[in-house]
């Protein structure tokens, strides 16, 4: 068995600049999570471990065995029919807490994705995992696997990239912003600031339109003339 | 450049004024109301006040008098919430327990009040009220010591007295007289010990409190001086619950028998029957009962004195089965028509929540109270009428042998032929009077219209009572009453699916309820005709298995039936009806614990002829010790279009929506030490199993509100803090390019939707929101909000919109968004039913009628609304008030005009030339 330890690095600025600035645990913690996956004949076989030292950082080590020639040929078999590969997740908390997760996606996209796949997982607002879902960077794909996809898979070790997803602020209704605003504008508005930001014709209607009918009855009063 | 911020200025406007209100002459005209009083609790009929009138509190917290002769309320008050609106007594004044002011008293006697409500427990409300009015007189109130024992607090009335009795079980009953009418306590509480009293075994009749210890009754009369307990024996152990008998004094009713524990009061105790009153006849005092056998609603009476019969008012009245089982609530006899039992009026409640009069052998009036606790509505469309069917049919012919089409020439053009030689067969018999004689539909007027506005409306209701009802007339075409089910665990109500629509026409739709036996358990199916009430499919279905979950289907093939799929308590997955079973392959479940907070999501397959379920995946909302509970769930709409993929940004480029129909909205809320209250927003892509967003308040609690529909969420809570209801709203867009835009997969979804997020202020307590859907999805989605004033208001999405910018930049001017101000307004003009109030409205409903621009709308709560709303203004309708007298007119007279200055002109044309 080869061990392989890997690390990810997660840019939270992935998450939108908005979403950054509150997505933060009041206080970090570590977890570890025991990842076991349905490629056994008997049930779920042992896959890796993924090591999260701070949530609020998300660096993770991942540790995982490569795949042997058995679990290789069953990963095979699901996919030709088309059948999920399931994950259990065990999450262990700095406290001693478990919680067990489960999650599924389809054997072929794996196979498709040369083991790539990205171990999402969900935080709640105090830290605790809410769900945890493995899934493969968009890939163009069939929906189902031929020979042919079967047999390009030249890995037998899994690559996974670890993001976490924290819980984010809700907003609250922005008064004091707005009375600022309105503020600003009744002071400029005091100082004579304002700036007449109206469209052209907006502006200078009241002058247009008489210039503009007096052009027209005088035209009128022409053509009748020239009869 | 500025002309174009000026346009942007202007289409603001513009949008900000798509909300517009109904004008004075087209109230009523599409819209209507219910009102309701609730399921009947106490009654007093009075036919020999100078207005006759019956005097009525319900389950619902309402009083109100309704008319003798129709039914109609003539006045309502609708109380307050339970369970401080919850009525524990109504006592009108000349009508007491006591013999002394019983059916001798003078009518209208001046005892202080007119009729009096005491409600809720802590305070307790005691309300006088003046009968003619309704109006609101006096009113005192009492806080008990103890709030939870007094929750079992009963209240009588004997001799101006109101008296409080608060039992503290196994131990003793705390006694507090109080003068009705003012509130003064007449001396200190008196304790009665009494350590046999269980919550099981006691009532109240009248001034006695009865309990009954095995084979006998212990009885303590709570008004007399001695307060000594009494044992009465019993022939046999009472194996239902007893019940007291209302207008006697100590006499209780113990499996259909009287029995009287007060040595002055008599009783006929050879009668049997389900249900009592008492009353006067011919001045005399008379025991009224009723019972049903083989649908036929028997009416007996007996002398009180000397038990012979009143055979005047003997009578059997035709009792249809939907009204559920009767229940003899009060009746009353007019005193001048002396020997004829024509003028008393019965008053009965039944289990199907109706409240029914039965007067001279007929059933006088009903009222049909299940309908102020609707749980279910859907719109059906009505049939088409005979020809358009055939013609449908037809068009249904040709699309289906769309390959053979062109070798079938021949075939096609004589179906045609025949066809129309039918149609012109059949009008010429319609014109002459031989036609078919129409179909009961047809001649209820049930057939569609041309724009589908007039639909049928099934309405669910929490007694098992179903409705159809007219939306245009609001006319009651059929009604169905299932006895014995009930809503589900989990605070899940029982479902009304459309398992075929009217849409293929030789087939007639079909509606399915499921629900849960109250007996044990298991779920029950009951399949109907939505047009007709008739069962269909043979009707109720009783499932031997718990439902967990249910789910449709696909249409099948050959009989464009929708299955249900239904997951069991042990996970096994059954289809009904059995030939769409292969249609439930590939399909995802979920199912949601709101106790735990533990999502868990199921994968079916359908091989070898069985349906089996793979458990893929799990969601745990509860955090660590599952103090979070969740508190609403909200899916889209299945039927739901999304017209626009994405939305035009001020610099012309595309945003585009991140459409995902397999997202569902999860609220939890949990106390928290240092924020009071939290609650959190999940997105789930219930396919995959992904937690797509988390988002999290800090003291904020329920009522919650929630609306989820296209790329957007808005919902309404209350802000502990500042003490107001706010709402937030999101939308998801998935950037300026679209991973797939054919074809949504969860399983390959794009990871991370980019959420914009705002909140606002609404100056309103919310109970419930709803968007606006239409056939299409063309037209502008509104949210509804239902307010607790019972006023609908129509919000445009643009005023709830995310991306409102907090600062005036011109980019947001362009994209077309309106500044952001905090609070939301309610202008008047924007209540959908104007002066309408819903009384304690509930829920609103909304479905697409035929035309793109018009939405469905009904509301429910004690009250029933129905209306339609044109979210974008009736674009593709003409106006009501269209001219249609003065276009022709023009246009003849153009048409005519020229045709004769042509004439005119050739003429002169004609004299020129000859000239």
């Amino acid at each position: 068995m080869k061990m392989n330890l890997k690390m990810e690095l997660v840019l939270l600025a992935l998450f939108s600049a908005v979403a950054g600035s509150w997505a933060f645990l009041e206080h970090d913690s570590w977890i570890t999570v025991e990842l076991k996956h349905s490629l056994a004949s008997d049930g779920f076989s042992f896959r890796g471990n993924v090591t999260i030292p701070s949530l609020n950082s998300g660096l993770a080590n991942v540790a995982q065995p490569a795949l042997t020639e058995v679990e290789l040929d069953i990963l095979k078999t699901l996919a030709r029919q088309n059948e999920f590969y399931r994950l259990k997740a065990t999450v262990v908390y700095s406290n001693g807490a478990k919680a067990q997760f489960l999650t599924s996606n389809k054997a072929c996209r794996l196979l498709q994705a040369q083991l790539n796949d990205v171990l999402w997982i969900s935080l709640d607002p105090s830290g605790f995992v809410t769900g945890i879902t493995v899934s493969e960077d968009a890939a163009p794909g069939n929906a189902e696997c031929t020979q042919e996809d079967l047999d390009k898979l030249a890995e037998s070790q899994f690559s996974t990239d670890v993001l976490i997803r924290h819980a984010e602020l809700a907003p609250v209704p922005d008064t004091a912003g707005f009375i600022q605003k309105v503020e600003r504008e009744r002071e400029a508005r005091e100082r004579g600031e304002v700036r007449d930001n109206r469209g052209f014709f907006a502006k200078y209607w009241m002058y247009i339109v008489p210039v503009v009918l007096l052009v027209l009855v005088s035209g009128a009063t022409n053509q009748d003339g020239a009869k | 450049m500025q002309a174009k911020g000026m346009l942007a200025g202007l289409s603001a406007l513009l949008l900000l004024s798509t909300c517009s209100a109904l004008y004075e002459d087209q109230i009523k005209k599409f819209d209507w109301r219910g009102v309701n009083v609730g399921a009947l609790r106490q009654s007093r009929v009075d036919l020999n006040h100078f207005q006759p009138r019956i005097l009525l509190s319900t389950n619902e917290g309402v009083v109100a008098s309704v008319c003798v002769k129709t039914g109609e309320i003539v006045w309502r008050q609708v109380l307050e919430q339970k369970p401080r609106g919850d009525i524990k007594l109504l006592q009108v004044s000349g009508f007491s327990d006591d013999s002394s002011d019983t059916a001798a008293a003078p009518i209208g006697s001046n005892m202080g009040f007119d009729m009096l409500t005491v409600q809720g427990h802590a305070p307790a409300l005691v309300r006088g009220w003046n009968t003619n009015m309704g109006a609101l007189e006096w009113e005192w109130s009492t806080m008990p010591l103890n709030t939870e024992r007094a929750l079992d607090g009963l209240w009588f009335y004997s001799r101006s007295v109101l008296y409080h009795v608060v039992p503290t079980w196994k131990s003793h009953l705390e006694v507090t007289a109080y003068f009705a009418s003012s509130g003064h306590s007449t001396g200190s509480t008196s304790k009665v010990m009494a350590s046999w009293i269980t919550p099981e075994n006691c009532l109240l009749s009248g001034t006695y409190y009865i309990c009954v210890d095995g084979k006998q009754l212990i009885s303590l009369d709570l008004v007399s001086k001695s307060g000594q307990a009494f044992r009465t024996a019993l022939e046999a152990e009472p194996k239902s619950k007893l019940q007291p008998l209302a207008g006697l004094n100590g006499v209780l009713i113990a499996d259909g028998k009287l029995i009287s524990v007060n040595k002055d009061q008599a009783v006929c105790s050879g009668l049997q029957s389900s249900s009592y009153a008492v009353g006067t006849f011919n001045y005399r005092k008379i025991l009224a009962y009723a019972d049903v056998a083989s649908g036929i609603l028997k009416i007996n009476a007996v002398y009180l004195d000397n038990c012979s019969p009143v055979a005047e008012l003997e009578q059997g009245v035709p009792f249809p089965e939907h009204f559920g089982t009767p229940s003899l609530n009060s009746f009353d006899c007019k005193l001048k028509r002396n020997g004829e039992g024509k003028g008393c009026l019965f008053l009965f409640s039944t289990s199907a929540e109706s409240i029914l009069a039965v007067q001279g052998g007929r059933i006088r009036w009903s009222r049909e109270e299940a309908l102020a606790n609707v749980i279910d509505t859907q719109f059906v469309d009505l049939p088409l009428a005979d020809t358009e069917g055939t013609l449908e049919n037809e068009m249904k012919g040709k699309a289906v042998d769309f390959t053979s089409f062109e070798r079938d020439i021949v075939s096609a053009f004589l179906r045609r032929i025949t066809t129309q030689a039918v149609q012109i067969r059949s009008l010429f018999l319609h014109v002459i009077g031989l036609g078919p004689p129409p179909t009961a539909t047809q001649r209820a007027g049930l057939v569609r219209d041309s724009f589908g506005l007039h639909k049928m409306l099934v309405v669910l209701t929490r007694s098992g009572k179903i409705f159809g009802i007219d939306n245009i007339s609001g006319k009651h075409h059929w009604q169905l009453y299932l006895p014995n089910v009930k809503g589900f665990d989990n605070a899940e109500q029982m479902r009304l699916i459309i398992q075929r629509s009217a849409k293929h026409f030789p087939l007639q739709p079909l509606c399915t309820i499921l629900a849960q036996d109250a007996a044990n358990g298991n779920g029950v199916l009951y399949r109907f005709n939505p047009i007709t009430g008739q069962a269909s499919e043979g009707g109720l279905l009783q499932l031997d298995y718990k439902v967990k979950q249910l789910s449709l289907l696909g249409e099948t093939e050959n009989d464009f039936v929708k299955g249900i799929l239904l997951l069991d308590a042990s996970n096994k997955v059954h289809v009904y009806p059995q030939h769409a079973t292969s249609l439930a392959d590939g399909l995802y479940l979920y199912t949601a614990d709101v106790k735990t907070s533990e999502l868990t999501g199921y994968f079916v397959k359908y091989a070898g002829g069985q349906l089996s379920s793979t458990h893929i995946w799990n969601v745990r909302l509860g955090g660590h010790n599952s103090e979070q509970q969740i508190i609403g769930v909200a899916g889209k709409n299945p039927i739901e279009h999304v017209h626009s993929q994405g939305r035009v940004l001020g610099d012309r480029s595309v945003l585009y929506k991140y459409i995902n129909p397999n997202l569902v909205a999860f609220v939890t809320q949990a106390p928290d030490a240092t924020h009071k209250s939290i609650l959190n927003l999940y997105l789930v892509d219930v396919v995959s199993g992904s937690v797509i967003f988390t988002m999290t308040h800090r003291k904020v609690r329920a009522p919650l509100s929630i609306v989820h529909s296209e790329n957007w969420l808005a919902y309404s809570y209350f802000n502990e803090k500042v003490r107001r209801t706010e709402i937030t709203t999101i939308e998801l867009y998935e950037g300026k390019s679209q991973a797939n835009s054919s074809v949504w997969s969860s399983l390959q979804a794009p990871p991370m939707p980019l959420v914009e997020r705002q909140s606002y202020i609404i100056p309103t307590i919310v109970e419930a929101l709803r968007e606006t859907i239409t056939e299409r999805g063309i037209t502008n989605k509104h949210v509804l909000i239902g307010t607790s004033s019972g006023s609908i208001v129509e919000m445009p999405w643009h005023l709830l919109d995310p991306r409102r910018p907090i600062a005036s930049t011109t980019q947001g001017r362009e994209e077309g968004a309106i500044p952001y101000i905090p609070e939301l307004p309610l202008p008047t003009e924007s209540h959908i039913n104007y002066n309408q109030t819903i009384a304690r409205l509930r829920n609103i409903y909304t479905a697409p009628s035929g035309l793109e621009s018009t939405c469905l709308v009904v509301a429910t709560g004690l009250d029933l609304f129905v209306t339609r709303v044109a979210p974008s203004k009736t674009f593709d309708l003409l106006k009501e008030d269209f001219d249609y007298i003065l276009i022709s007119i023009v246009l003849v007279a153009l048409t005519s005009g020229s045709l004769i200055v042509k004439h005119l002109a050739s003429r002169k044309l004609l004299k020129q030339a000859w000239k």
